[in-house]
């Protein structure tokens, strides 16, 4: 994939929630991309849609979740639109999600390297035994995991969180998606494992040139991984640019606002950060 | 790691021997709580001289402590004491009849699991749909029609009626299908009902919707990440209830004239063969314990978390 192409567009993408018999407008209009190479931040206050966005391009609305109006495309093919499934192919093949409790996102019966086959087995046509194992290993040791057979042989309960949140990310990436989301993967680490985390997907988008979608609340993280942020309110996206320019002169309130409610943010603490 | 396991296995089995010795003590305490059994078999006419010979046969005329311990002494040495009414060691007759019990429990128990989990992952899989709300009242009334009835209802229908099975006794696979149908029902409520609460609340884990994202097949994503990690509770109920069930199906037993060990049970009671009685409790509590044990086992093998 060149580095530049847009891998992911969503165009006035309108999504609503059944709730009784009213409906909730859950995402406005919104306009979005995510070029390959390219790391976009999705920033807001809890509530502002981040989660409904992700899990959209990926067909995991819940069941009263529904997309109203709107078109998401990926890599050319459209995923969300006039006449198409909620339920595609791209899931796992050309898109891969990585999740908020990525500790729990590993089903606990079954170790490592069971997931990692499953998940070739079914994205690879044909992949034969030795090469799953081969690329088994090649995924953890690019995950900067040192002993992956020792990983590969665990069950999930027997590594720490950080291992499991490499894990997860492998698991997103074995397939060599043209595009990664993650949505807040990184709140339940440590501060020292959370910049190991952001550090691993710099790396990852530098090197495969995948899109990387980046939820967050922390405003912070964001300008240390992102290349742009988007900033959501109220299901809209307000403001969207590149990290330095939406951070340190953003033109909404609603950003201003949100910068102001983090601790320690200076003009010039952003500007180190970009 | 493996001195923890040795540990464990050990404090389990002391935890099954302390369980089997209060059953079996409970069975003995039973047996003598229900009154002298000689003037039921011997029947009011007899005079004090024919019972006081019948109670020193039985051992009636010891203490209770040297009664209850010859009684721990027979269980250990696998003597379970001669049938009163039979004359012959209780415990040839339970084993006689253990082979029925066996295939009818077996074949109930297949059917319910069968029926069961597939209607409960269905339920759960569609949770607050038309599909579930029927498959939960299918259940419910399942859990709530007499076995009696039940049985009745067959027999009238498919050997009176319509003449395509037979109504009872044993001999044949067609002799198996009425009360193996009779008996599965109940359990099959149960594994339905306790498969879709187990299955609902696995299919809200993170691991799920992962494994969803991660394009799995529909398949996949419910049976072998959800129902595997839903199993355990259903595994749970089907071995143990297969275990009441391996002494406890009077009923079905009865209805169907099956010669099982329910059949012989009821046999038993009626004719206050306390011995026989008191054989059959204690197989039926080394058969618990036993299965007990073995539903430890089965969760620690599917789960690596218990290892
Ligand atoms: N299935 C649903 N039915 C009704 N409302 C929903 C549903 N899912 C989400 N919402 C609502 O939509 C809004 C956006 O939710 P979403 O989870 O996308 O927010 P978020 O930005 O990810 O928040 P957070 O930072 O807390 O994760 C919230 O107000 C939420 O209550
Ligand atoms: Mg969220």
């Amino acid at each position: 994939m060149a580095r530049g192409e847009a891998l992911l567009e969503l165009r006035s993408l309108t999504i609503t929630a059944s709730v009784a018999d009213r409906q909730l407008l859950l995402l406005r209009d919104v306009e979005l991309e995510v070029r390959a190479g390219e790391v976009v931040g999705v920033v807001g206050e809890s509530g502002s849609g981040k989660t409904t966005l992700a899990r959209s391009v990926v067909g995991l609305l819940e069941r009263n979740v529904q997309v109203a109006t709107g078109r998401i495309e990926l890599v050319g093919e459209v995923l969300v639109g006039p006449g198409t499934d909620l339920t595609h192919t791209a899931r796992g093949r050309s898109v891969g999600m990585v999740f908020q409790d990525a500790s729990r996102s590993l089903n606990p019966l079954m170790r490592v390297r069971r997931h990692l086959s499953e998940v070739l087995e079914r994205h690879v046509d044909g992949i034969g035994r030795d090469e799953v194992r081969a690329r088994s290993t090649e995924v953890l040791r690019r995950m900067r995991i040192d002993d992956p057979d020792r990983v590969l042989d665990s069950y999930p309960h027997q590594l720490s969180g950080g291992l499991r949140q490499r894990v997860a990310i492998a698991l997103a990436v074995v397939t060599n998606p043209a595009l990664v989301i993650a949505d807040e993967c990184t709140t339940a680490l440590d501060v020292t494992t959370q910049a190991e985390v952001v550090a691993l997907f710099r790396e990852l988008v530098d090197e495969l040139h995948i899109g990387l979608l980046f939820v967050t609340h922390d405003l912070m993280l964001a300008s240390d991984l992102c290349d742009r942020i988007a900033v959501m309110s109220q299901g809209e996206v307000v403001e969207v640019g590149p990290t330095d320019q939406v951070l340190r002169h953003p033109t909404v309130d609603y950003t201003r606002r949100l910068l102001a409610a983090v601790p320690h943010w200076t003009e010039g603490a952003s500007a180190t950060h970009a | 790691m493996s001195r923890v396991l040795v540990r464990k296995g050990l404090r389990h089995l002391g935890a099954a021997l302390i369980t089997l010795w209060l059953a079996v003590t409970m069975a003995f305490a039973l047996g003598r709580l229900s009154g002298d059994p000689t003037s039921n078999i011997l029947g009011p006419m007899a005079t004090p001289e024919q019972r006081d010979a019948l109670q020193a046969q039985l051992g009636l005329d010891q203490s209770l402590v040297v009664q209850y311990l010859d009684y721990l002494k027979g269980i250990v040495t696998l003597d379970f004491g001669t049938s009163l009414q039979f004359y012959q060691p209780n415990l040839d007759m339970i084993l006689d009849r253990l082979p029925f019990t066996l295939q009818l429990v077996g074949a109930g128990m297949a059917i319910a699991v069968a029926i069961g989990v597939p209607l409960g992952v269905l339920a759960a899989t569609r949770e607050g749909t038309w599909w579930d709300r029927t498959a939960s009242a299918l259940a419910l009334l399942g859990q709530s029609v007499p076995v009696f009835w039940l049985g009745m209802m067959l027999i009238l229908l498919f050997a009176v009626r319509l003449g395509w099975l037979p109504a009872g006794q044993s001999g044949s696979w067609q002799h198996l299908v009425l009360p193996a149908v009779t008996m599965s029902l109940y359990p099959m409520a149960h594994v339905a009902r306790l498969t879709r609460a187990s299955m609902s609340e696995v299919l809200r884990e993170p691991y799920i919707d992962s494994a969803r994202a991660r394009g799995l097949r529909v398949r996949s994503v419910v049976w072998r990440h959800g129902f595997g990690n839903a199993s355990a509770p259903v595994l749970t109920i089907v071995v143990l209830q297969a275990g009441a069930l391996l002494s406890g199906a009077v009923a079905v037993e009865y209805v169907y004239s099956w010669p099982g060990l329910g059949q012989l049970a009821l046999q038993a009671i009626q004719f206050r063969d306390f011995p026989l009685v008191q054989a059959i409790v204690v197989f039926g509590a080394i058969t618990f314990v036993v299965l007990n044990q073995l539903v430890d086992m089965l969760h620690v093998a599917i789960d690596p978390r218990l290892r």
